[in-house]
């Protein structure tokens, strides 16, 4: 296992009487990207900001590298400056009356280091970040994604412990925004460095990370891997914020073959798999959670089991596939399918369910 | 790996001297002291019957004097008239102006707006002297023409009047200020909200009458009541126009009251505390009015409009009225105070050789105006540097979200916004006389110059609280995880990035300090006297030929200095 290089210990943080980060604890390893992901107002913000020093916790203890950095409890408080962290702002925060060179040397000007070697080095972290001849351009003369990419630079220049992300990307077009998740990716590959991003976008949060931390109301919700907080959800929340969920309520029917649930209105049964069946009672009323995605659309009930019978409603034409609005079992839902797969409203289909990509919940 | 060494480890107890908690407490003790003090000692000032200084003898005397005075209610009722009949035309045809400026086709509306904005800063004390050049009833300008015309017996114009008093505030802080306040309140209103009356089938007129001045409707009223508050303070015009018609608003009754030999300290301040009083309940209406007011989120709707009134060839109608307001209103009375410092006796146009530089020669030389000159300037330098130090360091402490006394921090500042300059200076007056500051400021430039530096509280700090929340924190922020400490942060980042806010309050303090006549008239002593002071008392001794050529001057200093700020780029109003 990797370095730790960030702790937190049960970390409080209040405004007023909120708890906008309650009680979070979680480790940062080497060379990781650790995404906090969350709606607006989740608290996420304040974690990087309380690693940055630009908050003051109000309970619980942080280290860095082992070192305690904030302990409220013991008085203690190193302020920012004194963290050796690098930090890129959701407004990039460049300096509008300093060069591209010296807002990126600024960093190096502190600690004093020389005329030559703060040459070198910004010059190089310039290279990095792809604007080698932009040294002398004044900050307010470059477009937002050259912006970006100074804060980039000034945040790398002096080898940070921990790089913190906030939003980086939030305020560039779509374009520009795919390009820079995959460089931001590659450069921190190349120069091994530890990241901590927060973004409220799930789609950047699952390309970008090693591992998301789900956040909602000051708290952890579930860490995990990309796949496995996608996959498994711990929470309903989880599920809810990362993509769209379908569920299906229904009644739990054991033997000794296995576990199924049979849906409401006779629409169909759904094998369950062994680990999530066993906390569930034969007969227990129950629900279940699938992504959209995992769920297919057949004219006839050629496939035994795992399927529920339904109604197209209303098709909508997306240009690139078919978006079927589908009831069945009583649930409303909506499904994308590719253009092959072509229906009408009216029509009887069955929808196939995937056993493996199921999540029970009892009711 | 090894924990990096620039970590330092305080250890220390639970209790940490913070710099922030001390600026904080430095700040909130020094405004409670200098703007709270003040007034606690007027209104228990107002309670004692002895002389400051003597042994205090409490009791009722002042109120009941106060009230049962004839002249002090009288007073107080004329002030309240005044400022509200001077408030009509004035809203009507700054309303008129910015319209005319913002929404409509007027040719030459960018060259009247900025006239306005130049007009602004002319102080008003030269002006009403140069009114009097024109309109007094026994060597004005216009009274002697109209002494020629036939069926005319006697003055045609008397500015020593109620009427004389409304038509001087109409040039001088008249409507400049409001239309630089309304111009971009009209610009800024939401353009679709006239599109959508266009569209439903409104021509100009129903648009202008249902939709435009409705909508702007709250924002007018609340420009109104402050142009009402604000015109209750005024203290400079009533003064050289009100005293000799025997005509008293409660400022000069108050100037008058401290004038008497022996000074009349009680009833001074009872009408001082009644007035406080008073102000009091309008500034609690207005404060209701301003935050029950929902409406004035449509203000600010987005978009800037491109749809503009078409006038036709009554454009040029409207731009040739707005010229002849500007001429009549600004222009004459600025070139018969040129005409009058040059003027061997003024309004004697038949003598030999009528025109002299004696008067400029004269001032220039005398040593009296030598050391007016110098404390002057003294007073207004130290006003502008202390001002930007004091409040931008009040702003930033307001703005960082991380003191818990903002809300009385930011009442405080404003207290001097609402504080009349001569109630000012009378609340700073018992500091001095109760404490013992009396020994190192009372009657000194020095004290002069704090008493102006309260009265710059509110705009200059809200000034420095507008920078940086368009800053952000963000800047600051980043330097600070770049490593930086909190000092080399202000030094590289916040003070280069501030600077030209800094520049622009303080050349704006600058030019206030010169021309206050109210906040320094009680506070002044001969060695302290300022240039301001000096022109009152040329007026009042009638040396009226000098007091227009000291009056053009310090417009000409207060011009130079403004354009000299405009040329760096310095935004010197809310709308550039």
């Amino acid at each position: 296992m990797a370095q730790v290089v960030l702790e937190f210990r049960a970390v409080v943080k209040r405004f007023q009487s909120v708890n906008a980060v309650d009680g979070v604890s979680f480790s940062l390893r080497a060379g990781e990207i650790f995404t906090l992901l969350g709606p607006s107002g989740c608290g996420k913000t304040t974690t990087l900001r309380l690693v940055a020093g630009l908050e003051e916790p109000d309970d619980g203890e942080i280290l860095i590298n082992n070192v305690a950095v904030a302990a409220p409890g013991l008085g203690l408080f190193v302020a920012p400056e004194k963290r050796r962290l690098g930090m890129v702002f959701q407004s990039y925060a460049i300096w509008p009356h300093l060069s591209v060179f010296e807002n990126v040397a600024f960093p190096l000007r502190v600690r004093k280091e020389s005329n030559e070697s703060v040459r070198q080095r910004v010059l190089q972290a310039l290279e990095v970040v792809g604007l080698g001849g932009f040294a002398e351009r004044g900050a307010t003369q470059l477009s937002g994604g050259q912006q970006q990419r100074v804060a980039l630079a000034r945040a790398l220049v002096y080898e940070p412990a921990i790089l913190l992300l906030d939003e980086p990307l939030s305020n560039l077009d779509a374009k520009l925004r795919e390009q820079m998740r995959v460089e931001i990716r590659a450069l921190q590959k190349k120069l091994g460095l530890t990241v901590l991003y927060v973004t409220h976008d799930q789609a950047e949060a699952m390309t970008l990370s090693d591992r998301i931390a789900v956040v909602n109301r000051g708290r952890f919700e579930q860490i995990g891997a990309p796949e496995e907080v996608y996959e498994k959800p711990a929470t309903p929340f989880v599920a809810e914020f990362l993509g769209r969920t379908v569920s299906f309520e229904g009644k739990i029917a054991k033997n000794a073959d296995g576990c199924w649930i049979e849906f409401a209105d006779g629409a169909g049964r759904c094998a369950l798999a062994g680990a999530t069946s066993d906390a569930l009672t034969d007969g227990a009323m129950a629900r279940v959670f699938t992504r959209p995605e995992d769920v297919e659309i057949f004219t006839s009930d050629g496939h035994a089991a795992n399927q529920l019978a339904g109604i197209i409603e209303q098709v909508a034409y997306l240009g690139d596939r078919f978006e079927y609005h589908v009831k069945a079992a009583g649930v409303s839902l909506v499904l994308l399918a590719p253009k092959k797969q072509r229906f009408n409203t009216g029509d009887v289909i069955h929808l196939a369910l995937d056993s493996a990509r199921l999540n029970v919940r009892p009711i | 790996m090894k924990a990096p060494t620039d970590i330092l480890l305080p250890m220390t107890g639970r209790f940490r001297l913070r710099p922030i908690r001390v600026a904080e407490f430095s700040f909130l003790i020094f405004l409670l002291v200098v703007m709270g003090l003040p007034l606690l000692f007027l209104l228990s000032g107002s309670f004692n019957l002895a002389a400051p200084g003597k042994p205090a003898v409490y009791g009722f005397g002042n109120w009941v004097r106060a009230f049962t005075d004839s002249g002090t209610l009288s007073a107080l009722w004329m002030s309240f008239l005044l400022s509200v009949v001077r408030l009509i035309p004035a809203m009507i045809l700054s309303v008129l102006f910015a319209w005319l400026i913002a929404r409509t086709d007027m040719p030459g509306g960018k060259f009247i707006e900025s006239i306005c904005w130049v007009a602004y800063f002319v102080p008003d004390f030269p002006l009403v002297l140069a009114w009097i050049l024109l309109l007094d009833p026994n060597f004005g300008f216009l009274n002697t023409i109209g002494k020629n015309l036939p069926f005319v017996d006697g003055a045609l114009f008397n500015p020593y009047s109620f009427w004389g008093i409304v038509w001087v505030h109409t040039s001088t802080g008249g409507i400049w200020f409001k239309v630089m306040l309304l111009v971009p309140v009209f610009r800024r209103l939401g353009a679709t909200l006239e599109e959508a009356a266009r569209v439903a089938g409104a021509n100009t007129t129903t648009m202008l009458w249902r939709i435009t001045l409705p909508v702007l409707a709250p924002m007018i009223l609340a420009v109104s009541v402050l142009s009402f508050i604000r015109g209750l303070q005024s203290f400079n015009t009533e003064l050289l126009l009100g005293t000799p018609a025997g005509l008293y608003v409660y400022s000069t009754k108050i100037y008058d009251f401290l004038h008497r030999e022996p000074r009349a300290y009680g009833e001074a301040t009872a009408l001082g505390s009644v007035f406080l009083f008073v102000l009091a309940i309008l500034l609690f209406f207005y404060w209701k009015f301003l935050s029950g007011n929902k409406k004035f989120t449509v203000v600010t709707g987005q978009g800037y409009s491109t749809l503009r009134v078409k006038l036709g060839k009554w454009r040029y109608v409207a731009f040739a009225s707005c010229l002849l307001y500007v001429i009549v209103m600004m222009l004459l009375p600025l070139a018969f105070l040129v005409l009058g410092s040059f003027m061997r006796r003024y309004g004697f146009f038949n003598i030999a050789a009528p025109f002299t530089v004696n008067h400029w020669y004269n001032m220039l030389t005398d040593p009296i105006f030598l050391v007016a000159l110098k404390n002057s300037l003294i007073i207004a330098s130290v006003t502008a540097v202390g001002g930007i130090m004091l409040y931008s360091g009040l702003a930033y402490l307001l703005v960082s979200r991380r003191t818990k006394f903002a809300p009385l921090l930011e009442s405080l500042c404003w207290i001097p916004h609402v504080l009349p300059g001569i109630l000012l200076s009378l609340s700073v007056l018992w500091l001095f006389l109760a404490t013992p500051l009396r020994f190192f400021l009372y009657g000194t430039v020095w004290g002069i110059a704090f008493a102006l530096i309260l009265a710059d509280s509110p705009v200059t700090t809200q000034a420095f609280k507008a920078g940086l929340l368009q800053l952000g924190g963000d800047l600051e922020e980043s330097a600070r995880v770049s490593g930086a400490g909190w000092l080399y942060t202000y030094r590289r980042i916040l003070l280069p990035l501030l600077a030209p806010i800094a520049a622009a309050v303080g050349l704006m303090n600058f030019g206030s300090a010169l021309t206050s006549i109210s906040t320094p008239v009680l506070l002044y002593s001969h060695e302290s006297r300022p240039l301001a002071i000096l022109l009152l008392e040329y007026s009042f001794t009638g040396e009226l030929e000098r007091a227009a050529a000291l009056g053009l001057l310090i417009t000409l200093i207060i011009g130079t200095m403004m354009l000299i700020g405009r040329k760096f780029g310095l935004k010197l109003s809310g709308n550039d």
